[in-house]
């Protein structure tokens, strides 16, 4: 059962701001597609509940659909927590089936996948105002100045939702975080590697400080 | 279309005027017919975070295998406060500017963070 349903979502949020702080909170990852949400998705899930829960690979829009995990049950900063975790279609301005050609993908099977991916970017946009904490995921290795990165955190900031934004693929020698703490000086950085795990536990602790 | 006139392309610099009195989806349909039409537009506003988020929406609605969708940037703040919708009611402009265009014509559209650099081509 999803707790996060979008016509209660406000009543939810007018409700608990009544009765103090909620011990439940649905956290959508957003980003431009290929930066690692998935990988960080599961880094999450695993971490909490032992199992991942979205497929990964190197072909970008591999997530066509939101995927969810629910319930998630989590300790933050000596606080327990419920999760309705997320983990959105990356958004796009344009998807152009002849780039999952040149992964080898038939000419037929790469329309499908487009078309696929275009619904799944439609239904991530549709989610943006109703999740409670958003982590905007950032490939550090790659310009954040995207209108995709300035479309999310624009309309994340309109509806006074809190914003983690994640840099992500520290791993990498050519990753630059100080370039996204430049680009969105508003909101918190957090530097993480989903790959190797690294920093994952700051990142938990910034997630506690905006949902506890 | 008209590229198939020429080895150009077509920029068309609109007036914020043109859009004056336009609610955002009557201003976000004039946008995609000429983007459609392969034209880029550079108009005279910001669009809103609202109408940007909208716009990707529409588009990616439009997709198709001859319409891969857009590129777009803006400059300047498209803000949904208290002054700027006031401004908009009293018939004032907000300063801005968005830059739009096919994604088959627009090679690279890039923000940095007060610039924005184009590079079309067919």
């Amino acid at each position: 059962m999803s707790v996060t349903r979008m016509p209660f979502a406000n009543l939810f949020k007018w409700l608990s701001g009544l009765f103090g702080k909620k011990k439940h909170f649905s956290l959508g990852l957003y980003g431009n597609p290929s930066v690692g949400k998935s990988t960080l998705a599961n880094r999450i899930s695993k971490d909490w509940t032992g199992e991942e829960m979205s497929e990964v690979s190197e072909i970008p829009h591999t997530t066509r659909a939101v995927v969810k995990k629910e319930r998630v049950r989590i300790k933050l900063n000596g606080q327990e927590l419920t999760m309705n975790l997320l983990d959105m279609p990356g958004i796009a301005t344009k998807v152009d089936y002849k780039e999952f050609v040149k992964y080898g993908l038939k000419a037929e099977e790469a329309q499908q996948r487009a078309k696929e991916a275009t619904r799944g970017i439609i239904e991530a946009i549709k989610w943006l105002e109703h999740v409670d904490v958003a982590m905007v995921v950032m490939d550090a290795t790659q310009d954040p100045y995207t209108q995709v990165n300035i479309t999310i955190l624009g309309n994340l900031e309109a509806r006074s939702i809190p914003v983690i934004i994640v840099a992500n693929k520290m791993d990498l020698k050519k990753a630059n975080a100080d370039r996204i703490r430049e680009a969105f000086p508003q909101h918190e950085v957090v530097e993480i590697s989903a790959l190797t795990g690294r920093n994952i536990q700051e990142l938990y602790e910034t997630v506690g400080k905006h949902a506890g | 279309m008209n590229q198939k006139m020429g080895a150009g392309v077509q920029i068309e610099f609109v007036s914020s005027r043109v859009l004056e009195g336009r609610d955002s989806e009557h201003k976000l349909k004039y946008i995609l017919d000429n983007v459609r039409k392969d034209k880029i537009l550079v108009l005279e506003e910001a669009l809103t975070p609202q109408e940007e988020k909208t716009l990707i929406q529409i588009t990616m609605e439009l997709v198709s295998k001859n319409f891969p969708g857009i590129e777009v940037s803006a400059l300047g703040k498209g803000e949904n406060d208290l002054r700027t919708t006031l401004i908009r009611l009293l018939g004032g402009r907000t300063p801005g500017l968005t830059v739009v265009g096919p994604s088959n014509l627009v090679r690279e559209l890039r923000r940095d963070p007060n610039k924005l650099h184009l590079l079309a081509g067919t």
